[in-house]
């Protein structure tokens, strides 16, 4: 497949009090359009993924909304599936592109978190869990910390090297001025911040944002145009009890082999990527599952610095879901329009040298679905 | 939390899943609970499992220590969370330490 990612655009992520859903995906949107200089009549569907829309705006329709807010009459729908929204939305659009029936699309990922209480956050974001999830009074982070319990159980990871996924985010986020949390933050900050369940602190958790991002894909061929040249999903049971196994993510394994086979790249070949880090274990099991180390040494792997910008393998440069920020649904599509920064080489402080191949993994819930792309230049 | 006939249809089998003894594979303690759990913070709630093949997410109660991987624990009904005054009380399946 050859897709051209003919434009990117992002708004700054964080509590955005002045900003509305709507505002958010317009304005992500209209920066990828202009970044594109394809003329807005040329979209032929728009493509936008969002999660929580419908339970904390009441609103649903999300396609026409934002179809109507950029003066477009074209086919457009909202695509929803958790954390992995955004990925999910440029996979649909890659689909829609390869149909035939479309030459150019807008996928646009947009979120907007920070108006609900804390309580309310937690319960809608457990539409994402199970029936049997809910039931038994479980969060996102408690979830993830029950994986993180059985990692450390059976391969000995420690809380320092989970922290340290925290530090190396924060320090990539410091050179992102569009990052949730622009600042650098020392291992000891991690360690002494507030328990949120054990074995996680505060800073082991994405934050609640608000953001958007949007890129522009088409067909036709561009000039110094970046390529999505792999593009695939695969899913597993909603429920993690359900699962063969609590310290990784199968639909991980299945989704990037399936993205690989599509591009011909291999893993030796990838120089950046953006994975999905809505806790720190969740890196950590990332670098494992998407076969960077094996099984049971991401704990060393991520602690031994190579994952950190100027090192071999640069992880989630916009500081990641940690630091960068976790609007949910503009999460994917944030990974894609780093990546092409990166590709163009036009990143500036943050700057992977020489990228030529990039990889985005992109996760909903506790890893029901996963989203992986492989972009080159 | 939910409508009368949610909760029948949820909790119609809770007799055949009460005594059964499970272990527990992975616990953890929650500060920050979802709505109609806030009254019980912080609580325990993990994976316990009961046969090869059946791992169940559920919330623990009545431990006075914190709960260890491996330990052996027992099905009990217990009420979920807290309903509002108008809404009716559900119950469903937790452990105990055994």
């Amino acid at each position: 497949m050859n897709i051209h990612v003919a434009g990117v655009g992002i708004t700054k992520f964080g509590e955005l009090w002045e900003k509305s859903v709507f505002d958010l995906a317009l304005e992500a949107s209209k920066k990828a359009i202009e970044d594109s200089n394809i003329d807005a009549k040329k979209i032929d569907a728009v493509f936008v993924a969002n999660m929580l829309s419908s339970k904390l705006d009441g609103q649903d329709q999300l396609g026409s909304v934002v179809a109507t807010l950029l003066g477009l009459t074209v086919p457009s729908v909202r695509i929803e599936g958790a954390c992995a929204s955004g990925g999910l939305a440029i996979h649909q659009g890659v689909q829609a592109i390869l149909s035939g029936l479309y030459e150019t699309v807008l996928v646009v990922g947009a979120e907007k978190m920070t108006d609900a209480s804390l309580c309310e956050i937690t319960t809608a974001l457990m539409g994402a869990g199970s029936q049997e999830e809910r039931m038994a009074g479980l969060t996102f982070p408690a979830l993830y910390a029950l994986m993180a319990r059985s990692h450390m159980e059976q391969f000995g990871t420690t809380r320092e090297q989970m922290a340290q996924v925290a530090v190396k985010n924060h320090f990539h986020a410091s050179l992102n001025d569009n990052a949730h949390f622009p600042f650098a933050v020392s291992l000891e900050k991690v360690l002494g911040s507030p328990d949120v369940c054990y074995p996680f602190t505060l800073f082991d958790a994405s934050p609640i944002s608000d953001g958007a991002a949007a890129v522009i894909l088409t067909k036709k061929s561009i000039k110094k145009g970046i390529l999505i040249t792999g593009s695939a999903v695969a899913t597993d049971t909603i429920g993690l009890a359900q699962r063969a196994s609590l310290t990784g993510l199968s639909a991980t394994k299945i989704a990037s082999q399936k993205a690989l086979q599509q591009s011909g790249v291999s893993l030796s070949d990838i120089d950046v990527l953006e994975v999905h880090d809505c806790f720190t274990i969740a890196e950590i099991m990332a670098m494992e599952d998407l076969g960077f180390c094996a099984k049971g040494e991401g704990g060393q792997f991520v602690a031994s610095g190579q994952t950190k910008l100027g090192n071999s393998m640069p992880v989630n440069t916009s500081g990641g879901l940690k630091a960068c920020g976790h609007p949910v649904a503009a999460t994917g599509v944030k990974q894609i329009v780093e990546i092409v920064h990166q590709l163009r080489g036009d990143m500036g402080a943050r700057q992977v040298k020489g990228a030529k191949v990039g990889l985005t993994h992109n996760v909903g819930g506790t890893g029901a679905t996963v989203v992986v792309h492989i972009l080159e230049r | 939390m939910s409508s009368p006939v949610q909760n029948w249809r949820q909790t119609k089998n809770i007799a055949s899943l009460i005594g059964k003894i499970g272990t527990i594979l992975s616990w953890t303690k929650v500060f920050v609970a979802p709505a109609g759990f806030e009254n019980d913070v912080p609580y325990f709630a993990g994976i316990v499992q009961f046969t090869k093949n059946t791992r169940t997410t559920m919330q623990f109660v009545d431990f006075e220590k914190e709960p260890v991987v491996g330990q052996k624990v027992i099905t009990v009904v217990r009420r979920i969370g807290r309903p509002k005054p108008q809404e009716v009380i559900q119950y469903g399946i937790k452990v105990k330490p055994v």
